[in-house]
């Protein structure tokens, strides 16, 4: 999960090879679908069969942090007693009128902006009605005629091959962003036969993002929609988790040969990771273009990803089709935005929010931060990308940094390959490292005056994992770890060596060079590690052409 | 002491001539002795009594919080009330009992006022005559006054006194019945197209429908948003002022009402209506409108002619067509907002149980009435995708036009428009029932629903008896906001008329007060 | 039953809007500008619509709304309302916009986001006739109502 997308650089295969030899079918959704990198489609392979172009687009909603709900005074949070976090508003109670919060605005407002979008200065509100237990008041407030922001972009990068050593940078169109109201939740009780209610989450405020369907893989998808979520972390306008329903992702599936009109396209909903994103995604892609190769159609229709069977089914069709009857919410007036400009002279301050005000404010974003640390720090692309996707891992390796002589560019090994598969293995985030960046640091300081080998170094982390309190220099004392600088023992230890290992002298002074290193091993097994292979390297030189 | 108005017994708290428990059980008792009026659906007794208690304290600590202090006042029953059933007159929401109060309400309880009970309407407030809810229709007070009984004709020999009642108009026919029948001093409608100057008008009280934005919904369950408003009915304009003046201002639970500052005001007693110019919209004369009431407005007309005002003949070219957009508009609005009764959260719950969605059928079907249940259809219908722009779009142009109308006459320099209520004095309900609700509706809105859709303020002046010894009344229309020019006017203008007080025998055994009230020439 | 019809002055197209005239009368002398005769009439009975409604779109509208029509009377009754509301088209509305509401001109009023309601589980329960634990109850799913034809005879049995 830590590292950025893998790439797409590899041709449409179809779900099993024709042709000669015994097919034998790969079970379905589990063979890695690719695009081009480029985003089209790539020349007919083997089986001469003509190209499919998938496209993929996406409405994304994502929970706006704010204290309160969308329309209504009640507190947003994830986990509290069912029903405890509802006002008469969000219990539709007859009456109650909604009442727009600013936050949710300016979150809007903020959003729009770093994903360039223009903010309407004037949006309007709408209801959009459909029967649902989990929403009371028979219709959902959401912007359908003029939404806050409209015609953004948003870039991602994408490593083309697995060597992750090449990234391309792709956008994808951002065709709006709309405010609107989340619903609550059902809990489907089949033993009893009936559903439980819980609107705790009914008005909670959120933005729909739509993305054009510019996309063409799965792997396009989950990159975009990563990149969106830091960029809204970031931000702070959504904690965009997405284990905890602040970020919510429904794919626009379709697939046509180049040239063609767009396929008919299908919905795919209940995705609950970036990781089913993608999977959802190409199974999706892949089941489309294995029904029309073998004369069937694809109906418009909603499917739900099953993440256990990893493939997509036809969510249960309801009867006839959907008429939202859009109308024009009564209760709202229309939405006014100001800039430096049209900003009034006397108005109560509250009640203005000022587009350009907030476009000052707006924090670095993930882009322009990921840059930032390749140019101070001379790490790779990759790498920055790496540290923006955990948490607080940026902070940490900018602490080691600033702690330790050693150079950044050999820091960022440590903190990726060492710290970072620490963590994994045990599920911690940064924050939950019981070695802290002073610790590291430490113990980095230490390799860097060459007071213990880099094996050595592996060796302290691995204690200081396990959070005693140690310092690194205590537990290099205390297991004897420090590199043996006197040199006469050290001497002593390689001609100890070199008179064990006749055979491999001789080998070596025949000219068989790299026997040298089983020495080195060797003089490293006595000391325990405790030796310095550059200067045993030397000293065995030394004797060995004596 | 009941017939007085709402500032002479506020003045008589004040002076202590009677206590706020006296007058509570004054009325009380009155309530019970006319509740064959069925005006009423829930009588607060216990909590009305509690109130006036803590307003005798004050009195007694010589603290009273202001005019309305101690004031019994009625509240349709749309409005949410705190502990007291909220029906809207539907089965959808019989025993419903709102936990909190609408913000109309709670200013009038902050103020120190009676909650006497909830009145009888329309279900859901659609109708205009208060005999389509589920408690049965409201009875106007007026079918059993004396002026009434004068002059009775039977038309045959099935017909007798007992069984000829009028209507009272609708949709607040019990708020409007309520303070005819003296049982209250004041009490709150509401106003979407009609619903409180047409039963004022017919009950012979004042009915302000004040400007959109002025007093705040929150609270007040809605039949279309866009146009709906809290209506005032009391005995007198002066009453209306003071109501109003505790009732206006921005609302923060309300986004659709104004943030501007609102200050309460005073009438004055004298008022010059010769710098004034009244406005008489000739599609006001509507088809169906009785020789009677147009020589009532023709005779208003005069009056202010005489009296110096410049009164000049205007145009509202649209007002034919305000019922039809009304009937899309409200509807499809309608449609919407009775989206949300579906037994889950709140009110009637049907015990079918198969799926969500058949119990949500079965429980609207047995919760609204046929008039409900035929406007959420039609509404629907509109607002189908195919059918939006050809209905709804549509219908929101004619109102613009509609506004537009409104506006261009203001701008010409008129003040006030001056037009009738009513197209004719209340029929007998059996009469009433002939005609189905919508038809109705259609016909007894057209003087009225215009102001609506403008969002204007209007207001029903009592005016003179018809010849059935009916109440008749006119209407002004004035400029957004302009409240207090509005009842300027009509302050004047009922000065002048010096329109009858009701005779009802019941009243007059309760009331043992020396209070009497000019009842000399009437204006007719 | 009378329905409300439309002046037979007016055609389809609509007229041009009549500017507002002043009469002016002087004080004391003609008789006041109250007209004598009604402005307009009520039109001809308009033809039957092109379109009726059919089965599928009451079918379809009860769906939406989830209230059924019962009967014939509730079909004509919506019949009569659609035929009502086309007199909208005698209107002339070219170039105007469409009203959502009087207050289009002021602009939304913003909370701040504090924290001030919720946390009353109970008081909303108790509204609520069926109840588990602390959570609404409904029936299962969104199981789709029967069509049309089968609805008689569901009615007739639930």
């Amino acid at each position: 999960m830590a590292v950025a997308a893998r790439g797409c650089g590899g041709v449409w295969r179809r779900a099993w090879q024709r042709g000669a030899g015994g097919p034998s079918p790969a079970p379905r959704g589990q063979r890695a679908v690719a695009c081009n990198a480029r985003g089209g489609a790539v020349p007919a392979g083997k089986s001469g069969l003509a190209p499919w172009e998938p496209v993929v687009g996406l409405e994304i909603h994502a929970q706006i942090s704010s204290n309160s709900k969308l329309f209504s005074g009640s507190q947003v949070q994830f986990a509290a007693p069912p029903n405890s976090l509802v006002s008469f508003f969000d219990a539709s109670l007859p009456g109650t009128l909604p009442v727009l919060n600013r936050r949710c605005v300016e979150a809007a407002v903020m959003t729009g902006l770093a994903l360039n979008c223009s903010i309407n200065k004037k949006s309007l509100f709408d209801r959009k009605h459909y029967f649902y237990a989990d929403l009371p008041a028979g219709y959902q407030i959401t912007q359908q005629r003029v939404p806050i922001a409209v015609n953004g972009s948003l870039s991602y990068s994408l490593c083309i091959d697995n060597k992750m050593s090449q990234m391309v940078t792709k956008t994808v169109r951002i065709k709006q962003i709309q405010l609107e109201q989340d619903s609550g939740k059902s809990l489907h009780d089949d033993t009893r036969s009936q559903t439980l209610v819980d609107l705790n989450r009914a008005g909670v405020g959120l933005m729909e993002v739509v993305m054009e369907p510019d996309m063409c893989c799965g792997e396009e998808a989950a990159a975009a929609v990563r990149e969106l979520q830091l960029i809204l972390q970031t931000l702070g306008s959504s904690q965009a988790v997405m284990a905890e329903g602040q970020l919510r992702v429904d794919a626009n599936v379709s697939v046509h040969h180049p040239g063609e009109p767009y396929g008919v396209r299908t919905e795919v909903k209940n995705i609950n990771s970036i990781r089913f994103l993608a999977k959802a995604v190409d199974y999706e892609i892949q089941r489309q273009i294995e029904e029309l190769e073998s004369g069937g159609t694809i109906l418009n229709e909603t499917r739900a990803f099953d993440s256990k069977l990893g493939c997509t089914v036809p969510m249960r069709d309801k009867e006839g089709k959907q008429d939202y009857r859009f109308m024009p919410e009564p209760n709202l007036p229309p939405l006014i935005l100001y800039d430096a400009k049209s900003l009034p002279a006397n108005m109560n301050h509250q009640q203005v929010v000022n587009i350009d005000l907030i476009h000052e404010r707006l924090p670095d974003l993930p882009s322009v931060k990921r840059a930032k640390l390749v140019e101070r720090y001379g790490i790779l692309p990759e790498h920055s990308f790496t540290l923006l996707n955990e948490d607080g891992l940026t902070e940490f390796f900018e602490n080691v940094v600033k702690q330790t002589q050693m150079k950044p560019k050999k820091v960022i090994g440590w903190i990726l390959n060492d710290l970072l598969s620490y963590l994994k293995q045990h599920s911690l985030t940064v924050k939950e490292s019981p070695v802290s960046s002073f610790l590291l640091a430490d113990l980095l300081n230490l390799l860097e005056k060459k007071e213990i080998s880099s094996t050595a170094a592996k060796q302290v982390l691995a204690e200081l994992w396990k959070g005693e309190g140690k310092t690194p220099l205590e537990i290099v004392k205390e297991k004897k770890l420090e590199l043996i600088q006197d040199q006469k023992e050290l001497e002593q230890i390689c001609q100890a060596v070199i008179d064990g290992q006749e055979n491999e002298v001789m080998a070596i002074k025949a000219g068989n060079l790299k026997v040298l290193n089983k020495l080195i091993g060797l003089v490293q097994r006595e000391t325990r590690g405790r030796s310095n292979p550059v200067v045993v390297k030397q000293l065995l030189e030394k004797k060995l052409s004596q | 002491m009941l017939r007085a108005s709402l500032r002479e017994v506020s003045a008589a708290l004040k002076e202590g001539h009677v206590t706020p428990t006296e007058l509570c059980q004054r009325c009380l008792s009155l309530i019970k002795s006319t509740k064959f009026l069925n005006a009423y659906i829930t009588v607060a007794e216990e909590t009305a009594l509690k109130q006036a208690e803590e307003s005798e304290k004050r009195y007694r600590r010589g603290q009273p919080l202001g005019v309305l202090d101690g004031i019994p006042i009625a509240v349709k029953d749309n409005f949410n009330t705190a502990g007291i059933e909220t029906t809207c007159a539907s089965n959808m929401l019989k025993g419903y009992i709102s936990p909190y109060n609408a913000t109309a309400v709670q200013k009038l309880l902050d103020q120190g006022a009676v909650l006497l009970g909830k009145t009888n309407l329309d279900e859901f407030a659609m109708g205009s005559g208060s005999t389509d809810g589920v408690f049965g229709p409201v009875r106007n007070p007026w079918s059993y006054s004396r002026q009434y009984k004068e002059k009775f004709v039977p038309k045959s020999h099935s017909q007798d006194e007992k069984s000829n009642w009028v209507i009272t108009g609708g949709s607040s026919g019990g708020s409007a019945a309520a303070v005819s029948s003296f049982t209250c001093f004041a009490a709150l409608g509401s106003d979407t197209g009609g619903s409180t100057r047409n039963p004022a008008a017919h009950c012979g009280v004042v009915g302000l429908k004040p400007t959109y934005g002025l007093i705040s919904r929150h609270g007040l369950i809605p039949l279309v948003n866009s146009m709906d408003v809290p209506g005032i009915l009391t005995r007198c304009v002066d009453d209306a002022a003071v109501v109003l003046g505790s009732l206006a201002g921005h609302d923060p639970k309300d986004s659709t009402t104004i943030q501007d500052d609102f200050k309460p005001f005073e009438l004055p007693n004298v008022a010059d209506v010769s710098k004034l110019s009244i406005g008489i919209p000739k599609e006001y004369h509507a088809p169906g409108l009785s020789s009677e009431i147009l020589a009532l407005w023709s005779k208003a007309a005069d009056l202010f002619k005489n009296a110096g005002a410049k009164v000049i003949e205007v145009s509202l070219p649209h007002t034919c067509y305000s019922i039809v957009c009304y009937h899309v508009l409200c509807t499809a609005e309608v449609a919407s907002n009775m989206a949300r009764f579906d037994g889950l959260e709140y009110g009637h719950r049907s015990d079918m149980n198969k799926s969500t969605e058949s119990m949500y059928a079965a429980t609207r079907r047995e919760g609204f009435n046929d008039v409900v249940r035929g406007r959420i259809l039609s509404g629907n219908y509109f607002l189908l995708k195919q059918n939006y722009e050809n209905y709804f779009i549509k219908a929101q142009k004619v109102r613009r036009l509609i506004a537009n109308d409104f506006v261009k006459v203001f701008r010409s320099g008129v003040d006030i428009l001056l037009t009738p209520t009513t197209l004719c004095d209340a029929v007998p309900y059996m009469e009433f029932i002939k005609e189905d609700n919508r038809t109705r509706s259609a016909q007894d809105d057209i003087l009225t629903q215009a102001a609506n859709m403008a969002g204007l303020p209007a207001i029903n002046v009592p005016t003179a008896l018809s010849e059935r010894g009916l109440p008749i009344g006119l209407q002004f229309i004035g400029r957004s906001f302009q409240e207090k020019q509005l009842l300027t006017v009509a302050k004047w203008f009922e000065k002048q008329v010096k329109f009858p007080m009701i005779q009802l025998e019941e009243v007059k055994r309760h009331d043992h007060d020396a209070f009497q009230h000019q009842k000399s020439a009437s204006f007719s | 039953m009378r329905a409300l019809r439309l002046g037979r002055w007016l055609q389809a197209g609509g007229l041009p809007v009549p500017p507002a005239r002043a009469v002016l009368t002087a004080p004391g002398t003609s008789p006041a500008p109250v007209p004598p005769r009604p402005a307009w009439q009520h039109g001809e009975p308009r033809p039957t619509p092109q379109q009726k409604v059919t089965v599928e779109v009451l079918d379809h509208l009860e769906h939406l709304a989830l209230v059924d029509f019962r009967d014939a009377e509730g079909v004509e009754r919506l019949q009569k309302a659609i035929q009502f509301a086309d007199q909208l088209r005698d209107v002339n509305t070219d170039g105007v916009e469409p009203m959502d509401s009087v207050l289009e001109d002021r602009c939304l009023y913003l909370r701040d986001d504090d924290v001030t309601e919720g946390n009353c589980t109970n008081e909303l329960l108790k509204n609520a006739r069926e109840k588990v634990e602390e959570y609404f109850v409904a029936p299962p799913g969104n199981i789709p109502l029967p069509k049309l034809e089968e609805r008689e005879t569901f009615l007739q049995s639930s």
